[in-house]
C-alpha cells in the first residue's frame, strides 16, 4: 500500500500552497517528536526492566520451587501471605503483585500492575496503541511517517532546485547489531545505542518511580545489575542526580541528532558508549524524522549563542587537520575533519576542554550552513574522524570562505571559542590530488568581524524612489507646504537585488523590509513578498509610505534591508541592509554611500520625478 | 542596521508541548458542503459564507480538555475535488478519526457518502471511528436531506450522526467532542485487550495463571 503520492499533477501555485502546508505540519510534527522523544525513551526502559524483571521472574520459577512466584510480589518483592495480602494476577503481565503496586485504570475497576499501567501509559502518550492497531492492517506502514513527511520527499525528488538534500539517517544495520541485544523488540528503533550506564540509570529511575517501596528496592537493583558495570557505584549515583541526568539527556538530545544527522561518517570512538557521561550519544530512531526535509526540520538551539557572540574565549591555541574534497558529479564538498592537537583548556582553571567543529560557508552563516563535528571529551588532542557534507554547486564555491572553528563545549550551553581557520576556497584547485590530502591549519583567534577581512558587501539592492506631493507645491512656500499637507507620499519601487550572500544551494527565498522613521520617531513599516529560490530575485514591488511631507522627510532616514525567509522554525536571515537619509550618513560613509546620499537628496528635491538608485547592502 | 541585526535570533517559535496527546482527524465529504467552514467555526469561532475551495489540505491545530487529559487535536481538511484525491486519501492512514461530512440541501453529496465510507475502509485502518454530520441543517428551507434519512445511513454504515451547522454553530463542537470520545474509547479498548499479547507473550514463558478471576482487587 505504499504508494508514492506526487504533487506534480498539480499546478505550481497549488504545488506552493500545499508546500506552505507541509512545512506547517512538519513543525506540528516536530513539536509532537520533541514532546514524544523523552516519553519514547523513557518506554524503553520501562519496556528493558520488564524482560529484566520477567527474566528473573523466569529464573525464579525455574529454581528450586514454582512457589517464589506466589510469594512475593513481582514489583516490589513484598513478602506475599497466604491468607492476608496475598496479592492477585495483572492481566497486563500475569504477575502477581501485591495491592500497593496496582494502579485503577480510570474509570474502571479494572486495574494494572505498576509496570503495565506506565506502559500503557507510554503507548497512550505516544500515540504507539494507534500504531499498534494500524500494523494489523498495514504491517509495513512505517509509524511515524506522515502522508506529510512522504510528500515532501516526493516534492524533492521532482524539485529541481535542489535543497540539501537529506543525508540518510547514519544508523546503519551494522550499528544496529553492535548495540546490545532486545533490539528486535524495537522494530524500527534500531538506532537505539544508549549508554548502558545511562540505562541503567533511567531503569533505576523507573524503578523508584513504579515502586511505592524503595528499601525492597535495592535488593532488586543488585540482582538486575547484569550490565557491563557493577552496581554498587550506581547505587550512590542514582540517589544523587536520578533526575539530573535525565534532564541533561533531554537538553543534550537535539543538538546531538543535529549531529548524528549532519555527519554520514559518525564514528563513535572506540569506548564512547560507555565514557561519555554528561553526552550520552543518543541517536534517535530515524523514523522520528521522516520528513523529506531532514535539515529543514533540525534546527540547533546552539547556534543561537555562538552567532549572537554568547560565548567565551580561550587562548588560541594548536593545531588542526583536515582535508577538502569536491566532488564535481554529486556536487558534494567534504570537509574531513581528522584531529587537533595542542588545543587550548576550554576552562583554564579547571583543566577542562570537551572540543568539536564546526563549520561555515562564508558568507553564509545562518544555521542551514552550519556543520559540526561530535564532542570528544576531556582531550586537547581529539580525534574526529568525521566527515562534513555541503552540497554546493561549483558556480559557488568561488565566492564561498570555508570557515572552520573549534570550539570547547562547556556545562550547559556555555560554548568557548579555541580557534578558527578560514580558507577561501576561490584558489582552491579542487582537482589537485595534493590538496585533498590532510593538512594542518594552525588555529588563529577570531577575526574581529569577518566583514574587515572581506570588504563589506552583502550585494546590491536597486531601487526607484519619487515623493509625489501635492500639485503646484512648487508655487507655494517650503514651510506653507508642510502646513498645508502631510498627504505627501513617498513611493519606493524595489526593483531587485545581485550578489546577495546566497545559501549553499545558490538560492534564497528572498524578501525586503522598509522602515521609514520619521523625526518624531515613528516608524512606517513595510514589507515585499517573499520572492522563492531564486539568487538575484526581482520584486519590483512597491513601497508607498503616505502622509509624509518633504521636511519630514529631510530628517527621516529610510531602512531597507534584506532578508532570507528561513525554513520552519528558524528566524529569517538578514542577508543586509541600507539606510538612507539623515542618520544614514555615518553608515553607509563608505564605498557607494556617498552617491546614495546624492540620489537621496534628490529624490527630495524633485519631487514627482523617478530617481533610481543602486543601495550597497551591507 | 543594527536593530535589524538584533532581531535577527530574537524569539524562537515556542513549542508548546503542554499536551497529554494527540489526535489526528481527518474531515472528508464532497466539495462544497462546509468541511473548511466546520473546521474554522471549531477552530477559530468563525464563518465567512464565501466559498472558496480547498487546495488539497490544510489543516489547524486545537488543544482540548477532555477527562482531564489536554488532548490537542490535528484537524486535517481535506479537498473534496476529485482531482486532489489521491492527496487527501495519502491522509486516511495517519487519522484517527474522521468526519465524514454531507450537505442537507445537496442530495448529490449525501449520495456519496457511502463512497466516502468505502474510500475510509479501504485507506485507513480498521477501527477508523467515523462520524456522519450532515451540515448547514441551518438552511432548513432548502433541506433535501431529512434527519431520518440520514440517521438510517449512519446507523447503517454504523457511524454516528449529528446534524450540524457550522454557520450557526450548531453541534460543532459536540461532533469534534463526541469524536474525540469514541476515539479514547477505541483507545482504552485496543490497549486492553492486547495487553497480554503484547507485553506477555514475547519474553520468557507464560505464566500459568494468566487466566485470573478478574475480581480480585480487594483480596489482599
Amino acid at each position: 500500500m505504499a504508494h508514492e503520492v506526487h504533487l506534480d499533477s498539480l499546478k505550481v501555485v497549488e504545488q506552493d500552497v500545499i508546500l506552505q502546508v507541509l512545512y506547517r505540519d512538519q513543525a506540528v510534527q516536530r513539536i509532537e517528536e520533541e514532546r514524544i522523544r523523552p516519553v519514547f525513551f523513557d518506554s524503553l526502559d520501562c519496556r528493558r526492566l520488564k524482560t529484566q524483571l520477567q527474566h528473573l521472574r523466569w529464573r525464579g520459577v525455574k529454581g528450586p520451587s514454582t512457589e517464589y512466584k506466589d510469594k512475593c510480589c513481582a514489583r516490589c518483592q513484598r513478602v506475599l501471605g497466604l491468607l492476608l495480602n496475598r496479592g492477585a494476577v495483572c492481566r497486563g503481565c500475569s504477575h502477581r503483585v501485591c495491592s500497593e503496586c496496582r494502579v485503577r485504570l480510570r474509570g474502571t475497576r479494572v486495574w494494572r500492575c505498576t509496570v503495565c499501567f506506565e506502559d500503557r501509559n507510554v503507548k497512550i502518550k505516544t500515540g504507539e496503541w494507534f500504531f499498534e492497531e494500524r500494523a494489523k492492517k498495514f504491517p509495513t506502514e512505517g509509524k511515524r511517517e506522515t502522508a506529510g513527511a512522504k510528500l515532501l520527499q516526493s516534492y524533492q525528488k521532482l524539485s529541481t532546485i535542489s535543497v540539501v538534500p537529506p543525508t540518510p539517517p547514519p544508523f546503519s544495520e551494522s550499528q544496529c547489531s553492535r548495540s546490545p541485544g532486545k533490539l528486535q523488540e524495537l522494530g524500527q528503533f534500531k538506532g537505539f545505542n544508549k549508554s548502558v550506564e545511562n540505562l541503567f540509570l533511567s531503569v533505576a529511575t523507573h524503578m523508584k518511580k513504579l515502586s511505592k517501596s524503595q528499601n525492597d528496592m535495592t535488593s532488586e537493583k543488585h540482582l538486575l545489575a547484569t550490565g557491563p558495570r557493577q552496581s554498587t557505584g550506581q547505587t550512590e549515583r542514582r540517589s544523587q542526580s536520578d533526575t539530573a541526568v535525565n534532564v541533561t539527556t533531554r537538553k543534550v538530545s537535539i543538538p546531538d541528532i543535529v549531529k548524528f544527522l549532519r555527519q554520514e561518517d559518525a564514528k563513535p570512538s572506540p569506548g564512547s558508549v560507555s565514557k561519555q557521561e554528561a553526552l550520552p550519544p543518543i541517536s534517535t530512531p530515524p523514523a522520528l524524522f521522516s520528513g523529506g526535509l531532514r535539515h529543514g526540520s533540525i534546527i540547533s538551539i546552539n547556534s543561537t549563542c555562538t552567532e549572537m557572540g554568547n560565548f567565551d574565549n580561550a587562548n588560541v591555541t594548536g593545531e588542526i587537520e583536515f582535508a577538502i574534497r569536491y566532488c564535481f558529479k554529486t556536487h558534494c564538498l567534504e570537509i574531513l575533519i581528522k584531529t587537533c592537537k595542542n588545543l587550548a583548556y576550554g576552562e583554564e582553571k579547571k583543566k577542562k576542554c570537551n572540543p568539536y567543529v564546526k563549520t561555515y560557508l562564508l558568507p553564509d552563516k545562518s544555521s542551514q550552513g552550519k556543520r559540526k563535528t561530535g564532542v570528544q571529551k576531556n582531550t586537547l588532542d581529539p580525534t574526529f574522524q568525521e566527515t562534513l557534507k555541503y552540497q554546493v554547486d561549483p558556480a559557488q564555491l568561488v565566492s564561498r570562505q570555508l570557515l572552520v572553528s573549534v570550539w570547547h563545549l562547556g556545562t550547559l550551553t556555555r560554548r568557548v571559542f579555541l580557534g578558527e581557520v578560514i580558507v577561501p576556497l576561490a584558489t582552491w584547485d579542487f582537482e589537485d590530488s595534493a590538496t585533498q590530502s590532510f593538512c594542518w591549519y594552525p588555529l588563529r583567534a577570531k577575526a574581529e568581524k569577518y566583514e574587515d577581512s572581506v570588504p563589506q558587501n552583502n550585494g546590491e539592492l536597486a531601487v526607484r524612489a519619487k515623493l509625489v506631493l501635492p500639485t503646484e507645491p512648487r508655487k507655494l512656500q517650503e514651510a506653507q507646504e508642510d502646513q498645508l499637507s502631510l498627504n505627501g507620499q513617498l513611493c519606493l519601487v524595489v526593483l531587485g537585488a545581485k550578489n546577495l550572500p546566497v545559501r549553499s544551494d545558490g538560492t534564497l527565498n528572498s524578501f525586503v523590509k522598509g522602515c521609514l522613521t520619521l523625526p518624531d520617531q515613528q516608524k512606517l513599516r513595510l514589507k515585499s513578498p517573499v520572492l522563492k529560490k531564486q539568487a538575484c530575485p526581482q520584486w519590483k514591488h512597491s513601497f508607498v509610505f503616505n502622509g509624509v511631507s518633504r521636511s519630514q522627510l529631510r530628517q527621516a532616514s529610510l531602512e531597507l534591508t534584506v532578508w532570507d525567509q528561513a525554513v520552519f522554525g528558524m528566524n529569517d536571515r538578514l542577508l543586509g541592509g541600507a539606510r538612507l537619509g539623515s542618520k544614514g550618513d555615518a553608515v553607509v560613509g563608505a564605498g557607494g554611500g556617498s552617491q546614495s546620499k546624492l540620489q537621496w537628496q534628490k529624490v527630495l528635491s524633485n519631487p514627482n520625478l523617478w530617481t533610481d538608485m543602486t543601495l550597497i547592502l551591507h | 542596521m543594527a536593530s535589524a541585526t538584533d532581531s535577527r535570533y530574537g524569539q524562537k517559535e515556542s513549542s508548546d508541548q503542554n499536551f497529554d496527546y494527540m489526535f489526528k482527524i481527518l474531515i472528508i465529504g464532497n466539495s462544497s458542503v462546509g468541511k473548511t467552514s466546520f473546521l474554522f467555526r471549531y477552530a477559530d469561532d468563525s464563518f465567512t459564507p464565501a466559498f472558496v475551495s480547498t487546495v488539497g489540505i490544510d489543516f489547524k491545530v486545537k488543544t482540548i480538555y477532555r477527562n482531564d487529559k489536554r488532548i490537542k487535536l490535528q484537524i486535517w481538511d481535506t479537498a473534496g475535488q476529485e482531482r486532489y484525491r489521491t492527496i487527501t486519501t495519502a491522509y486516511y492512514r495517519g487519522a484517527m478519526g474522521f468526519i465524514l461530512m454531507y450537505d442537507i440541501t445537496n442530495e448529490e453529496s449525501f449520495n456519496a457518502v457511502q463512497d466516502w465510507s468505502t474510500q475510509i475502509k479501504t485507506y485507513s485502518w480498521d477501527n477508523a471511528q467515523v462520524l456522519l454530520v450532515g451540515n448547514k441543517c441551518d438552511m432548513e428551507d432548502e433541506r433535501v436531506v431529512s434527519s431520518e434519512r440520514g440517521r438510517q445511513l449512519a446507523d447503517h454504515l454504523g457511524f454516528e450522526f449529528f446534524e450540524a451547522s457550522a454557520k450557526d454553530n450548531i453541534n460543532v463542537k459536540q461532533t469534534f467532542e463526541r469524536l474525540v470520545d469514541v476515539i479514547c474509547e477505541k483507545m482504552s479498548e485496543s490497549l486492553d485487550t492486547a495487553d497480554p499479547a503484547v507485553t506477555g507473550a514475547k519474553q520468557g514463558p507464560q505464566l500459568t495463571d494468566q487466566q485470573a478471576p478478574p475480581h480480585q482487587d480487594c483480596a489482599c
